[in-house]
């Protein structure tokens, strides 16, 4: 009876693990940026968030990579937040994705972990291990490459970035997989 | 990402604001001495200084000024400065901001010039704008102010000016000279300004314009020492205090101290 009841735990943990999908890291670039003093802000700025790890500044390239605790719920709008509140912008932000074979709509949207995603270059496609894609939404690109985007993507969940999903009103993130 | 170009400049101007603001829920300290060695002999200003970032657009800063300028180094006044972006345009190289400002101050100096000046010599208010535009590693902004000085009746000297209303502006250029190539957040920073400030009184036509060199030193990514000296180009307003003046300050900055 034990040893059920231990192997169920165990298989519950694995099966948890591997639904899990997690970003490990990310390349966040950080324009505006004038000075290392405002690059020291930043990242002071971006440490306050629980679900960094670690930040490794590029301070020529303006490019921070940040590293991802295990299992924590990675926000991209919070990451936005806290570069905005230093005082400057997004210019890009590129995450690595693990994908356990999510399948994608005619959209290109799937739910992963509470998260909508739409990929707008993986229409119908199973994604599965490393995927590395760019945020391309409103304040995550520059405003001239959002202008164009929109024009090509020309929908309302990338106007408002957000959908409605089983009925509620979700957050929406476009992504393109680099 | 690709292949991006830096967008290292500066403006962290020495004489004025730029349009930018200090990070969301940090606070900067500073402490500046201003030197004026005219009007009759050489005289001292201090201006401790205190500033917070409340969010990524507003910004305060509250100053205090101590002078030996009539006589005994005491307490002159204080001042009351807020600036709000309310544009920001950022690219990878450049970025547009603007943003608008107004101060209140203090001070119980008798007036003795038309030069209005709200850090330290004269009480009143002040309302303005400022563009600030980054290209590289240069930085370019310009100011435009309309300061109102408050009635000084009760220690106004008689024969001497009773300035109400001041029109002032400026265009400021910052250059990050050091490092060439960033290693990391200990690395000093060197840049150079050049800033012109002007001002004109309505009610005369009296005005000036000021050429004004700094140098600046950045050091662990959070502590600023500004060297610089300003000195008249060109005009006809009598008996200024800051004609020939050098500033030279201490900003130490604390980021993401407010809860």
């Amino acid at each position: 009876m034990k040893t059920i009841k231990i192997l169920s735990i165990l298989m519950l943990l694995f099966a948890v693990k591997v639904s899990a999908q997690q970003i490990s890291t990310a390349d966040l670039q950080v324009t505006g940026l004038t000075c290392s003093m405002c690059s020291n802000a930043t990242e002071q700025s971006l440490k306050t968030l629980d679900f960094i790890s670690s930040i490794k500044a590029d301070l020529n390239k303006n490019i921070f990579v940040l590293t991802f605790k295990k299992d924590a719920n990675v926000n991209f709008d919070l990451i936005r937040k806290k570069v905005q509140d230093a005082g400057f912008s997004v210019g890009g932000l590129t995450a690595n994705f693990n994908f356990n074979q999510l399948k994608t709509d005619d959209n290109g949207q799937a739910i992963v972990d509470g998260n909508t995603y739409r990929f707008i270059n993986a229409k119908n496609k199973t994604l599965n291990g490393t995927v590395k894609a760019n945020v391309i939404d409103k304040n995550f690109i520059s405003g001239s490459a959002y202008k164009k985007q929109s024009t090509l993507i020309a929908s309302d969940a990338y106007a408002s970035g957000t959908g409605v999903v089983n009925g509620k009103k979700v957050r929406i993130y476009h992504l393109s997989i680099s | 990402m690709g292949a991006i170009t830096n967008a290292l400049s500066q403006e962290l101007y020495v004489f004025t604001e730029p349009a930018s603001n200090m990070p969301s829920k940090s606070i900067g300290v500073r402490i500046t001495n201003e030197g004026i060695f005219n009007n009759p002999g050489f005289v001292n200003r201090t201006m401790p200084e205190v500033m917070i970032g409340f969010n990524k657009n507003l910004m305060v800063h509250g100053q205090a000024f101590l002078s030996d300028m009539d006589g005994k180094y005491r307490l002159e006044g204080g001042s009351f400065y807020a600036k709000y972006r309310f544009l920001s345009r950022d690219d990878v190289q450049s970025h547009f901001r603007a943003a608008a400002f107004g101060r209140i101050s203090t001070s119980r100096r008798p007036t003795y010039t038309r030069d209005i000046n709200l850090e330290g010599d004269n009480s009143g208010v002040q309302g303005g704008l400022i563009f600030t535009q980054l290209l590289h590693k240069l930085a370019l902004s310009a100011a435009l102010g309309y300061a109102h000085a408050f009635e000084n009746n009760d220690r106004q000297i008689v024969g001497l000016p009773a300035p109400k209303n001041m029109l002032s502006y400026s265009l400021s250029s910052g250059y990050l000279v050091l490092p060439v190539v960033y290693k990391n957040y200990k690395q000093p920073n060197f840049n150079v300004y050049l800033e012109l400030l002007g001002k004109t009184d309505p009610a005369s036509g009296q005005s000036y314009l000021d050429l004004a060199p700094a140098l600046q030193m950045v050091l662990n990514s959070k502590t600023r020492i500004d060297l610089g000296y300003r000195f008249q180009a060109t005009g006809n307003m009598g008996d200024r205090y800051n004609k020939n003046m050098y500033l030279i300050r201490a900003e130490f900055n604390f980021f993401n101290v407010i809860k």
